[in-house]
């Protein structure tokens, strides 16, 4: 879209309008409440926020590849509950992590299984999941106390620091950089795009469809399982309902970030302006002293709001840059095609709904 | 608008084109080409392949600007200031390929982009569906569409109910002219019956219908005169009573065999015969339930082979199971020698198959993706480092490298694909499956709604590509397109092959254009020759 304005350019780099929201808030936020912006108070935000944010990258790279994940929640409580039953057990550091991340990975790996080569509706293979995920946290629960873990290094994951920054941080950091590489420089990122935008037209252009399915899953859970080894070290005890209604959150982000649910569009930026913009909403709506019982009524407005947002602000700039161009300075596309390029944004639109 | 127009002698001319004139890069399209279309007319435009057809109605329908000449309507000059303008002058056009949005209601898409508007707050902002639903609900129910229907999305519906829409859509705002661009293509017999119920009560309603065919005998008994194009001048406009088909194919292709469709011989030089050739795929006893039963071919290096056959005779799913899209019930197929296992597009592509498909906006482009992204899509290890590495140099480079070589006419090979015209869309997809250097290539309805130009430049890379010694095998419904590109044709009927033509390129040098062309017709439709 060459005659758009610069502003028009920026605006419709996929997350960006969100960044701005983002920025506001912590402004907002720190006008309140200078405490806001403290470094402890920052560090506590990070670490709090950091599991959702890495559930909501998962959910992510599933809706960019033209999917969606339900079962992200709990599969993040499952595993955050087996890391926690490994270590109680008596499982060394590595032994427990490894055995929080596999749950997740398991999971994914079930769901793109069903997906991607049964053919199965995502929407009801990971609500299935979703279930299977929370039923076994209660029973293994109800095995034993998922809590008093003494192993040396378990809780400085999410409470240690190094050169002030905490742990997670860090953990955080490397996924991200990561996943971003991943999705933007690989040949996986891109064949996940083109599956995202078009499923049918990739695989008849020789993209195989269903490997990237899995794969998606697959990160999907991963992220999940770590996320979930991350609560546990936080928390230092995990309770039988751990991890419901995160998947809400996690999606909300997603999409509030400006990841279209229609697939083929998003960024691992637009994910993180996204959780993140959900977790400093919670933190300042906390130290503002609003009660938490209205917290997931805010979150849900925000998701509204956000929603809306992202698409009046891109609908205007791409309509207006179209019209421009396909309309008035172009003769040289038919009609029809103009109709289906106009579809296509509001059908991209229509389905972010 | 409803009273019964009189069409005598004396009704007034509603849409005339003076001496139109157009260039494409060499090419004339259109020369002096003129047409005079009166009130409440079925009028027929007629030719062959690059007649000047589709340029005499692109320009029209305010879409093209001629380079020279005028389109006059109800005896003024228009304008010409894009396809709005003439739409609101009262030019509503129906293009072959349907323009509805699939999740938009009926009645969405009817009134797309002139939507009545509610005020609220003070601002027309939301869209007022009751009054919408008022203004077409008589409409729409004359052309079979319920009040019911008009809320429901129009991906639900048929052929036919899409073309209602369409009609509706066009109805809707009061046309004087409506030009339908193939109206019958993908409607079943029964199905065209009713469409011309429509198009005889339209002409009750007093528009002029602007009657784009292939299909000669449908016009009897519907159209009222025929214009003739050929090589981009007007033949003759004749009175659709005292002509026949013959007369018309006639004043379409001429006495000169040469200036058949598919009759240039200075292409077909360069196609050499097949014989004694390498056999690159080897396909045996195909079946797919009962929509591919027992196909058995062999294609040669350099060959090109044509599927003929009509809608629904199982061309295009034999193609579908060697690109491994729809699997095989029985049947083995071999390239090179070498048995394939053809499970999925991805190992049917690694292979060494590639396949330009049909309906490149559903199936073909990638369209939120560059160009150079639609290129570069089913081979990835050409634009990588160390296999996995997306190199962005390298994938300008073999996007700009395609670019001047097929002529795909884009500013930027890094602008979304969405945005090119058809042709250089389809040429992108060409890119992509030559970079797969593929052993044999697949164009399925390789010209499907691209412009004339642009329709030239594809035959050009389908010979250039079985010139070079690639083998390939093709789908084009134009009968003429594919005797023009085509070696050998095999004609299916019901998912079998029922006859083969062989040595095209010869027969149509030797000038029996005409005989081989009703010979695949014949056993198209018969299943055998006469």
């Amino acid at each position: 879209m060459k005659s758009s304005s610069p502003f028009a350019r920026i605006m419709s780099i996929p997350g960006m309008p969100m960044t701005l929201v983002l920025i506001l808030a912590v402004v907002v936020f720190q006008l309140l409440n200078p405490v806001f912006l403290n470094g402890s108070t920052v560090a506590n935000f990070l670490t709090n926020g950091i599991p959702i944010i890495l559930i909501t990258l998962g959910v992510a790279i599933v809706i960019i590849g033209g999917g969606i994940d339900l079962s992200v929640g709990t599969v993040a409580g499952l595993s955050a509950g087996t890391t926690m039953f490994a270590l109680v057990q008596g499982a060394p550091l590595a032994a427990g992590i490894a055995v929080g991340c596999g749950t997740g990975l398991l999971f994914g790996l079930v769901n793109g299984f069903l997906v991607a080569y049964l053919r199965i509706n995502d929407f009801i293979v990971t609500l299935a999941t979703l279930n299977v995920a929370a039923g076994l946290l209660v029973v293994l629960s109800q095995v034993r106390p998922l809590q008093g873990v003494t192993v040396p290094g378990f809780a400085e994951l999410t409470k240690g620091s190094v050169f002030g920054i905490p742990t997670s941080l860090y953990i955080a950091g490397a996924i991200f950089i990561i996943a971003q590489l991943l999705l933007a420089k690989t040949v996986i990122g891109r064949r996940l795009y083109a599956v995202g935008i078009s499923a049918q037209a990739s695989n008849v252009a020789g993209v195989s469809v269903p490997h990237l399915r899995l794969f998606t899953f697959a990160a999907s859970g991963l992220l999940a399982g770590v996320a979930g080894v991350l609560i546990a070290s936080r928390l230092g005890a995990v309770q039988a309902f751990l991890g419901i209604g995160y998947e809400f959150i996690a999606i909300a982000g997603a999409v509030i970030g400006g990841i279209t649910l229609a697939g083929g569009g998003g960024s691992v930026w637009a994910a993180l302006v996204g959780g993140l913009f959900l977790a400093t909403l919670q933190q300042g709506l906390r130290l503002n002293n609003v009660d938490p019982v209205y917290f997931s009524i805010v979150t849900a407005l925000a998701i509204v709001f956000g929603v809306v947002f992202e698409r009046q602000v891109r609908g205007v700039i791409l309509r207006s840059a179209l019209h421009r161009t396909a309309l008035f300075a172009s003769n040289r596309a038919k009609p029809a095609e103009q109709d289906t390029a106009i579809a296509t944004i509001e059908r991209s639109h229509d389905n972010g709904k | 608008m409803t009273e019964r127009v009189d069409r005598s002698e004396t009704t007034p001319l509603v849409l005339e084109a003076r001496d139109v004139t157009k260039h494409y890069e060499g090419v004339t399209a259109l020369d002096h080409a003129t047409l005079a279309v009166s009130r409440g007319e079925v009028h027929a435009l007629l030719g062959g392949n690059g007649a000047g057809k589709s340029t005499l109605i692109s320009i029209i329908s305010g879409v093209t600007m001629p380079d020279s000449g005028a389109i006059a309507l109800d005896g003024d000059v228009m304008a010409s200031s894009g396809p709005l303008a003439a739409i609101s002058a009262g030019i509503s056009t129906i293009y072959q390929e349907l323009s509805l949005v699939p999740a938009l209601s009926v009645l969405d898409n009817i009134f797309l982009g002139r939507e009545i508007k509610r005020k609220t707050l003070g601002l027309p902002l939301t869209s007022d569906r009751r009054r919408m639903e008022r203004e077409v609900r008589d409409l729409a129910a004359d052309f079979g569409v319920s009040a019911f229907e008009l809320h429901t999305p129009v991906s639900e519906f048929g052929a036919l109910k899409k073309r209602s829409i369409e009609i509706v859509k066009a109805l809707a705002f009061d046309p004087k002219v409506l030009i339908l661009d193939e109206p019958t293509s993908g409607l079943e017999d029964a199905e065209r019956q009713v469409l011309f119920g429509y198009m005889r009560s339209m002409r009750e309603r007093g528009v002029a219908l602007v009657w784009v065919t292939h299909h000669l005998e449908e016009l009897f008994g519907l159209a009222d005169n025929a214009t003739v194009f050929r090589d981009g001048r007007t033949v003759a406009t004749v009175p659709m009573a005292s002509t026949s088909i013959d007369k018309l194919v006639t004043l379409m292709f001429g006495s000169d065999r040469e200036e058949f469709g598919g009759g240039d011989t200075r292409k077909i030089a360069h196609l050499k015969p097949s014989v004694g050739r390498r056999v690159v795929l080897s396909a045996r006893n195909l079946t797919r339930g009962t929509v591919v039963r027992n196909i058995s071919f062999d294609v040669h290096e350099g060959e090109i082979v044509g599927l003929a056959g009509l809608a629904g005779a199982g061309r295009t799913e034999v193609v579908r199971t060697l690109i491994g899209l729809d699997s095989l019930t029985t049947g083995t197929v071999e390239l090179e020698g070498r048995r394939l296992s053809l499970r999925n597009s991805t190992s049917a592509y690694r292979a060494g198959l590639a396949m330009l498909p049909e309906d490149r906006k559903q199936l073909g482009i990638l369209p939120d993706m560059s160009t150079a992204q639609n290129i570069s899509i089913s081979r990835l290890s050409t634009v990588t480092k160390w296999g996995f590495w997306m190199s962005r140099r390298k994938e300008r480079a073999l996007a700009d490298s395609y670019r001047t070589q097929l002529g795909i006419k884009t500013p930027d090979v890094d602008a979304r694909i969405g945005n090119l015209s058809g042709g250089n869309q389809q040429k992108a997809i060409v890119a992509r499956c030559l970079n797969t250097s593929p052993k044999l290539l697949i164009f399925d309805e390789p010209t499907q709604g691209i412009d004339v130009a642009a329709k030239v430049d594809v035959h050009a890379l389908v010979r250039d590509y079985a010139a070079k010694g690639g083998a390939a095998i093709l789908i084009a419904s134009e009968i003429e397109e594919l005797l023009e590109l085509s070696h050998r044709v095999l004609v299916l009927k019901k998912g079998q092959i029922v006859g083969e033509v062989r040595d095209i390129p010869a027969a149509i040098e030797a000038g029996d254009f005409a005989r081989i062309k009703s010979e695949v017709l014949t056993l198209s439709a018969a299943g055998q020759t006469s």
